[in-house]
């Protein structure tokens, strides 16, 4: 079991918890670089001691909780690029930009369409709840007019692509009830396999969730989710970067598994914490194009 | 009140913002669509089979800052069957009988600070919620030269609203635009065949003077929406006042109703489906009655059920109207001629690229049924290609029944830039 990163994850050079190899070259002469490394040798063999005896890393809810709260940021903002492939291959494009306001449970977004032209400023709000569904409403310039999501059309398709409007929700760990399923790899890295079940104020077309979550860096690496017992879509987190202290993924890949289809969603411009207004996610504001 | 005036005064305070104003962001979109009409049968005023329409569209959207944001939008139109006027001015006021070739669809500035928003200038404003019907859409003339492929109407005109929370208040002050009805010497004027041999002249319409008003508060709950609203102003549709000329012809006046209206709408999500419903109350406002123009006292009602299920989109409803007061007039009414139906709408996506719909509306006596059915298909990003069939049945004193010459196919191609 490996120990939380709080600093933001794993660096890539070998070591876990100090130094990266710019830093031996540039900055430190031979004897300090050996006094250094004695040093760090310790430190991270004593850390590496407590994480084992530490119980809550076993815990499936603080693993998620960690995981989240190593995404908080006062907002986001990106522009995605879709991409949709039915079983014989690519079959549209997509563009919105996005940008959310608040953190996980108390967050609100809007997503706005740029590409093709024929859905050019369709928009969607989605304002989540950290105790109940998120509510969500499309704003259609064709017909200047909003239309709420209603909760039983959240399993819908959103847009021809393979996440559902549910997909778009934010995730909030109070949402969920977990158990540790065990330890796992994906692309490699090793990852907690954690089942998630929603609470029963937590509208959800899934019957429950597998999470596997990375243990360098607690960031999400894929998530199935389940109605009954069959495997139903694939979400699956790759190129993960390390943006502004947070381990995000650039691409995630949603797979329809009982189409036979499936979503590339590629995060582009991503940025934290810039600066949006209130103002600018509620219905009013969807309206403004 | 002169409201040229107020509009005019909001767009150049808009426009004399300090100005880090050009165009932080502008965004634009657009299309050209031609439509291709076959109608197999004639009628007694119209004997045209193949109806073309081009329409070119361009919307531009400016960000001056983050408080002001402006809209324009131009639409250039042909058609092979004189739908549409042949000089080429631009047209603001949407009065003419026939479309404009040329048309400002909108041109308004948006100012917003918190909670509070300012539309002024020409613009859409859409009320409701229900999907076939309308009864509280009062800002919302249409163009009804095809009555059944009908599209929005802009106006003129200033919205205010002001949203804490849950709860929004609006405003709306705008000038009368009338919908667009058919035209007389055209199929969508279905004519008796008793009166089949005497001319129809279109002897012009009476406008009338002085603004329309509105109000609306709107709730957003967890579970709920819903609002109320009231409305005084002018039915956009008209009554047609009729006289026989000697010549002989029969001349045709277009005249609208003053009105007040008080409704209300509520969208309220269940565990299995979404309800919606509408009503509103219809009340002649008497203004001068020596020159009123007579309307019944009535309303209008919808109550429509909504689901969506995999790639299925169902909706379905009943619209009804109860009138609380006759007068004697003859109208123009789409919507009071489309209660007393059962309507319905399931629309299929077959995949990203393909979707298919039907939708339907049968009175509830019978004696009117329309059905419609639609492919539709995208190739590549820009091109959309749309096949409809429509059948209409029914008898001549039904408003649905009375177009039951007028089932067509017809072929769309849009290209969205």
């Amino acid at each position: 079991m490996s120990r939380p990163d709080r600093s933001g994850g794993s660096r890539r050079s070998g070591t876990r918890w100090g130094w990266g190899p710019s830093a031996i070259g540039k900055k430190l002469a031979p004897p300090q670089l050996e006094k250094k490394l004695t040093a760090t040798f310790l430190i991270s063999a004593l850390l590496i001691v407590v994480a084992g005896a530490t119980p809550t890393a076993e815990n499936a809810r603080e693993i998620v909780a960690e995981s989240q709260k190593r995404t908080d940021a006062k907002s986001q903002r990106y522009e995605g690029l879709l991409q949709v492939f039915d079983a014989k291959g690519k079959v549209a494009d997509k563009r919105w930009t996005f940008e959310r306001l608040g953190a996980h449970g108390q967050s609100k977004s809007v997503l706005r369409f740029t590409v093709p032209a024929e859905v050019k400023g369709v928009a969607l709000l989605v304002v989540n709840h950290p105790d109940r569904a998120s509510d969500q409403w499309m704003w259609t310039p064709a017909l200047e007019r909003d239309r709420r999501i209603a909760l039983q059309d959240r399993s819908t398709r959103f847009f021809g692509t393979d996440f559902s409007f549910e997909d778009l929700e934010e995730r909030d760990v109070d949402q969920f009830d977990y158990t540790l399923a065990g330890d796992d790899a994906v692309d490699g890295a090793p990852c907690w396999k954690i089942q998630s079940t929603p609470k029963q104020t937590k509208s959800s077309q899934y019957t429950r969730s597998l999470v596997w979550i990375r243990k360098d860096n607690y960031a999400l690496a894929r998530i199935e989710n389940f109605v009954k017992d069959e495997i139903v879509r694939r979400l699956a987190y790759s190129d993960i970067r390390n943006i502004q202290g947070i381990w995000t993924a650039r691409q995630l890949e949603m797979a329809d598994l009982r189409r036979g289809s499936r979503t590339r969603l590629t995060l582009d411009k991503l940025e934290y914490n810039v600066p949006l207004k209130d103002d600018d996610f509620t219905l009013q504001a969807i309206r403004r194009q | 009140m002169n409201l040229r005036a107020v509009v005019f005064a909001a767009l150049v305070a808009s426009a004399a913002a300090p100005a880090p104003l050009l165009a932080q962001a502008i965004t634009s979109r657009g299309f050209l669509e031609g439509v291709g009409y076959w109608f197999p049968q004639t009628t007694s005023n119209d004997d045209v089979h193949i109806v073309g329409d081009l329409l070119a569209r361009e919307e531009v959207f400016a960000r001056a800052a983050d408080w002001l944001r402006f809209a324009g939008g131009v639409d250039f139109r042909a058609n092979s069957h004189d739908q549409v006027e042949s000089d080429w001015r631009v047209d603001f006021q949407d009065r003419g009988v026939l479309r404009p070739r040329l048309s400002v669809r909108r041109l308004s500035a948006t100012i917003n600070k918190g909670g509070f928003n300012v539309d002024a200038g020409k613009q859409f404003i859409r009320w409701g919620k229900t999907e076939v019907v309308h009864p509280t859409d009062r800002f919302a003339p249409s163009d009804f030269i095809n009555v059944i492929s009908s599209e929005f109407l802009p106006v003129f005109g200033v919205r205010a609203s002001f949203q804490h929370e849950g709860d929004t208040i609006e405003g709306v002050l705008t000038r009368f635009t009338p919908s667009r009805v058919p035209l007389l010497d055209q199929r969508w004027t279905a004519v008796p065949e008793e009166a089949a041999g005497i001319p129809l002249v279109d002897a012009g319409a009476m406008y009338p003077t002085g603004p329309q008003t509105g109000v609306r508060w709107s709730h957003v709950g967890a579970g709920v929406e819903y609002s109320a609203s009231f409305f005084n102003g002018f039915n956009h549709l008209p009554n047609i006042l009729s006289a026989l000329d000697p010549s002989p012809a029969l001349l045709l006046t277009r005249a609208y109703p003053a009105i007040r209206a008080y409704g209300g709408d509520l969208a309220l999500p269940t565990k299995w489906l979404t309800l919606k419903a509408e009503a509103e109350y219809f009340t002649l406002r008497q203004t001068d009655a020596a020159s009123a123009v007579p309307t019944d006292d009535y309303i209008l009602y919808v109550v429509e059920f909504e689901r969506q299920k995999g790639e299925w989109v169902f909706i379905g409803g009943y619209a009804g109207e109860v009138v609380t007061e006759q007068r004697l007039a003859v109208a123009f009414a789409p919507d009071r001629g489309m209660t007393k139906s059962f309507v319905g709408r399931a629309s299929y996506t077959i995949d990203p690229r393909r979707n298919l719909a039907v939708e339907a509306a049968v009175h509830q006596n019978g004696r009117g049924l329309y059905v419609k059915g639609e492919y539709s298909q995208t190739y590549g990003s820009h091109l959309r290609l749309t096949l409809d069939g429509v059948g209409i049945a029914g008898e001549d004193d039904d408003f649905i029944g009375q177009y039951h010459r007028n089932s067509n196919v017809s072929v769309t191609l849009r290209y969205s830039f």
